[in-house]
């Protein structure tokens, strides 16, 4: 048991030392390898992520034909790109479904279950969206919800709830904001953040 | 359903105490050392060295003698030292090391 009262400083040097000596240790006894190591780190910061949910809305904004088969076909519109890791086609994407901001619609998804959530392309859910009572306020008063994040949608817009399940885990196309036009797929990419594939939230330009 | 091992064990921990720190949907880790310490524990939980659901349980432990200690909002919470702790004591009951090399790490 460490001491708490240390500086922290010192306590960080500390880990990193004695977990760099565990590491050490492990390899030399033969149970890990650091490739061992990255390829779990590697799930979550290069193969399942927001990342792949930024790089598919940034193509839909740049694409309208691609938007239209990725709303009616949403894995085999994925399938189509070649710049997204290994595993995002084939079994796990089938059951993720994008829905499309605009025409007078909002969107926003929830889902009782985390495994429910569309991990491949929006990444591990925030805190908050386990919460029952998010879910079943979502559900009944979605612009009070919104508001409080900050989000007003106007009376104009309707508002689609969707709940993900086993079968069907939503994710959200937003619209391209105003003053993207002649920004390039790159850029457009850094502009798409988690929550506003959730619906909570919408892409901003900074 | 899920058939990755990653996702599964992130997920059990996902709306229970042991939920770790995230930001913009990736994990979320302020040194490397950290990085490295989920990564281990993950990597030998898939391997079978232990079962994810007995480091989590002491990883909870830990967590709730923390929080006996310590106030809420104490700032010197730090979600990985705790997992470094939790991390040490599954190696020890899962035999993976011995208290001999525990003592050789803990001179660091």
């Amino acid at each position: 048991m460490s001491n708490q009262f240390e500086y922290p400083e010192d306590r960080e040097k500390r880990n990193a030392a004695k977990i760099k000596a565990l590491e050490t240790l492990l390899i030399q006894k033969g149970i890990i390898t650091s490739n061992s190591v990255d390829t779990v780190l590697n799930h979550f910061e290069t193969k399942k992520g927001p990342f792949n949910g930024a790089k598919i809305v940034a193509r839909a904004w740049m694409d309208a034909e691609f938007k239209k088969r990725l709303v009616k076909d949403t894995a085999k519109a994925i399938a189509e790109l070649d710049d997204l890791p290994e595993g995002m086609t084939g079994a796990e994407s089938e059951h993720v479904k994008a829905v499309a901001n605009g025409d007078g619609v909002h969107n926003l998804i929830v889902c009782t279950l985390c495994s429910c959530y569309p991990w491949s392309v929006l990444g591990l859910p925030p805190y908050w969206y386990k919460d029952p009572t998010f879910r079943s306020r979502a559900a009944r008063e979605p612009r009070a919800v919104l508001r409080e994040f900050g989000l007003n949608v106007s009376q104009e817009i309707e508002i689609k709830v969707w709940d993900s399940s086993a079968q069907i885990r939503w994710f959200v196309i937003p619209e391209r904001p105003e003053g993207a036009e002649n920004m390039t797929e790159a850029q457009l990419v850094e502009l798409v953040t988690p929550e506003s594939m959730m619906g909570v939230a919408l892409p901003k330009i900074a | 359903m899920l058939t990755n091992y990653e996702q599964f064990a992130v997920t059990s921990m996902m709306g229970g105490t042991d939920t770790p720190p995230r930001l913009n949907g990736t994990l979320c880790f302020e040194h490397e050392w950290e990085r490295s310490a989920f990564g281990i524990a993950l990597d030998l939980a898939k391997q079978g060295f232990f079962e994810w659901e007995d480091f989590r349980q002491e990883l909870i432990a830990e967590i709730k003698q923390w929080e006996s200690e310590h106030p809420l909002q104490d700032p010197s919470w730090d979600y990985y030292q705790l997992w470094l702790n939790a991390l040490e004591s599954t190696l020890i009951k899962a035999e993976v090391i011995n208290s001999d090399e525990l003592n050789r790490l803990a001179l660091y």
